[in-house]
């Protein structure tokens, strides 16, 4: 047995995984029956054919006259493995609601790093340099303020593809700032802050 | 006949309010701007803006976000004819005439008669969804939850047949899109299912989330991995209006496309994407100079840029009768009604009138707009397509991060966002088209209401579907399209209409 296809093995693979896993995890709620279904009735039936489907697709892969080679994707496994372990630890070691400030942030940076290291597993450098500088600018919205986030989100965004002039993106930082502050703040009245929530 | 004129009369009392004009315009300018950059299309759009209809009235909300769907129509056709590069994907098939009459130095005609085009259709299918809407709402009045259920079956059923690519991964997609939609507090038991004791999940995964990541982000991640080369034709556009033998030569190519267009756009899983490739197909079949056709024959211009925007237009008539979303863009604006608090459906023509007559209207007045923005103006928006894409890219994920975030004012929903977007990114490698997800993300909560609702009538008893002859109809029409999908002649055909632009 050979796979031909390898965009058909990953995608079965992966239809297999997510209706397994949707199909376990309903086992903790009540199925009930068919005429007062449960919470689990509905997610565990689609589980099931979502399962059988990417069965059917995984099988494919193995007589598929359409060749595609295994590698479909830049994949790092590390990454993946390190993410989980990072996660798990995570998941854990969640501090106490009493606990201090800087054990806080401590554990959301673990949390963030394996989160990180996931998206950093698949695709090439722009995918995790580009969602990273968008997660960052989410996170950094509030205590540093709009102007800076969005700093951030476009050097960083602009880092991520394959030409990177810090003229050309200073200029479109200035103008894109200039314009978030006047339509979003000023104009739509979103409740954001300008700049720094310690300098306001 | 006199209830249509007067409904069409309050429409237009309502769409030409001061604030409704301003916000059509706003839609229409902004679907043509989308429309002309390639890289970005009007789901993450429409996506993006979302938070910000929260504040402005529904009637005004959805005249807009329509706007940006039809609007980015007519502006998709401008750049695959000046740079041969789909603006939209239902412009795919305009480069391939288009791109050759611009070569020619008749780019001037072929811009011209895409507008007229569009224009026509635009005005013919506001009249048809005028015409067809009331009846339709009124039958779907009758639905109980046993035929609910069987027509977004057909509508999930229907939009994985008319999807390109596998059936097979397509069906598989849409389930893991009601799985998907299923996420969050069950409604019945009270119970957070798949949430991980992650409070934020306990609400859902969020719509905008998934339709920003999965269209928006995983969109510029694969444009950034090809290189981007564009050859615009910028000067030797003049003369936008065609000659009398081109309309001549078009005309019938014009009504064609409309017509196709717009039944295409009322399927489920319709719309103008697959209008337009559908009626590039008829017309090479039906023209008697089809070697013409690849070579700058303007037909070939003027029929899909007819039917995407008639498809477009028409694809509201489910979401408006039926309350059951056609295609992505039509799930966004589910998404929309809802945050407005509009249980879409039947009733929303009953119980809204200004809402329902008004945003028809607007879909006249926005095509006449569009237009004068699309041929007197055309010089602005070439310019903007040599504006480079290394500079568009930033910006579009400021406004999606911003949008995002205004959501519900927190990080956690641009980390979902961009967690779709890595799974968006291995959705297109591994050739899982996401459309259809994003419709069973949409439906799995209604589908799993509706099910257990006709099963709690009918006690248990699963026949009730096949009892009752509305469902039963539709049950046999979705099990009909899977079977002439699957069966070898017609599986050929529809490759070859995807395949052959």
């Amino acid at each position: 047995m050979k796979i031909t296809n390898g965009k058909d093995f990953w995608a079965g693979v992966m239809f297999i995984a997510f209706g397994l896993a949707f199909m376990l995890i309903s086992q903790n709620y009540a199925m009930g029956n068919a005429v007062r279904m449960g919470p689990a009735y509905f997610p565990t039936v689609l589980g099931g054919m979502l399962a059988v489907l990417g069965a059917a697709i995984f099988f494919r892969a193995f007589v598929s006259k359409v060749a595609h080679p295994l590698a479909v994707f830049p994949f790092r496994l590390w990454f993946v493995v390190g993410g989980l372990i990072l996660g798990v630890i995570a998941f854990y070691t969640q501090p106490l609601r009493d606990a201090g400030a800087m054990v806080q942030i401590a554990h959301e940076l673990l949390a963030g790093l394996a989160i990180g290291l996931l998206f950093a597993a698949f695709g090439p450098r722009s995918l995790w340099v580009i969602l990273f500088s968008v997660v960052l600018f989410g996170y950094l919205l509030k205590p540093l303020g709009l102007v800076l986030a969005t700093g951030a989100l476009i050097f960083g965004s602009a880092w991520g593809g394959h030409e990177f002039k810090v003229k050309e993106v200073t200029i479109l930082f200035v103008a894109l700032a200039i314009f978030a502050v006047y339509a979003f703040v000023k104009g739509l009245g979103l409740p954001m802050n300008i700049w720094p929530a310690f300098l306001e | 006949m006199e209830a249509l004129f007067s409904n069409l009369g309050l429409g237009f009392t309502v769409a030409l309010s001061l604030q409704n004009l301003f916000y059509c315009f706003m839609g229409v300018v902004l679907g043509t701007l989308i429309g002309v950059l390639p890289g970005i299309g009007p789901v993450a759009t429409i996506a993006m803006l979302l938070p910000v209809t929260f504040t402005l009235n529904p009637t005004s909300a959805l005249i807009m976000l329509a706007g940006i769907y039809y609007g980015a129509q007519y502006g998709g056709s401008t750049t695959s004819i000046l740079i041969n590069l789909p603006g939209e994907s239902s412009s795919v098939v305009t480069c391939l005439d288009g791109y050759q009459m611009a070569r020619q130095g008749r780019a001037g005609p072929a811009l011209g008669i895409a507008a007229i085009g569009s224009f026509f259709a635009g005005c013919v299918s506001t009249v048809i969804i005028a015409l067809f809407a009331p009846p339709l709402a009124e039958v779907a009045l009758k639905f109980g939850p046993a035929e609910y259920f069987s027509l977004m079956v057909l509508g999930l059923i229907a939009a994985t047949v008319l999807a390109h690519g596998s059936l097979i991964k397509a069906i598989a997609m849409v389930i893991l899109g009601l799985l998907l939609g299923l996420v969050g507090t069950d409604v019945n038991s009270g119970v957070a299912r798949f949430s991980f004791g992650v409070s934020e999940l306990s609400d859902g995964i969020g719509f905008v989330s998934v339709a920003m990541g999965v269209f928006g982000f995983a969109e510029i991640i694969n444009n950034l991995e090809q290189k981007e080369q564009r050859e615009v034709f910028t000067k030797k556009v003049t003369g936008l209006l065609p000659t009398w033998q081109d309309i001549r030569d078009s005309a019938p190519s014009i009504l064609r496309g409309t017509a196709l267009g717009s039944f295409l756009g009322i399927l489920p899983g319709g719309g103008a994407l697959l209008a337009s490739f559908a009626a590039y197909t008829l017309e090479k079949k039906v023209s008697k100079n089809s070697a013409n056709f690849g070579k700058g024959a303007i037909q070939g211009v003027a029929a899909p840029e007819s039917a995407n925007n008639a498809g477009a237009q028409t694809s509201f008539i489910p979401l408006l009768t039926l309350g059951i979303p056609s295609n992505p863009v039509m799930a966004l604006m589910i998404g929309a009604m809802m945050i407005q608090g509009i249980a879409p459906g039947p009733q929303v023509m009953t119980e809204r009138p200004q809402l329902f007559w008004g945003m028809i209207a607007s879909m006249w007045i926005g095509n006449l707009m569009l237009v004068i923005l699309n041929l007197p103006l055309i010089g602005m928006w070439i310019k903007l397509l040599t504006v480079p894409y290394r500079m568009l890219y930033p910006a579009i994920l400021l406004f999606c991060g911003v949008g995002v975030y205004s959501l519900s004012n927190s990080p956690f929903d641009v980390m979902q966002t961009a967690a779709f977007g890595v799974v968006g990114y291995i959705w297109v490698k591994l050739e899982c088209e996401p459309a259809p997800l994003i419709l069973g993300f949409i439906l799995g909560p209604l589908m799993e209401e509706n099910l257990r609702r006709a099963m709690l009538l009918s006690r248990g008893d699963a026949t009730v579907f096949f009892q009752r002859p509305i469902s039963l109809t539709m049950l046999l029409i979705a099990a009909f399209l899977l079977l002439i999908v699957v069966a070898p002649v017609v599986r050929k055909k529809r490759e070859e209409a995807f395949v052959e632009a």
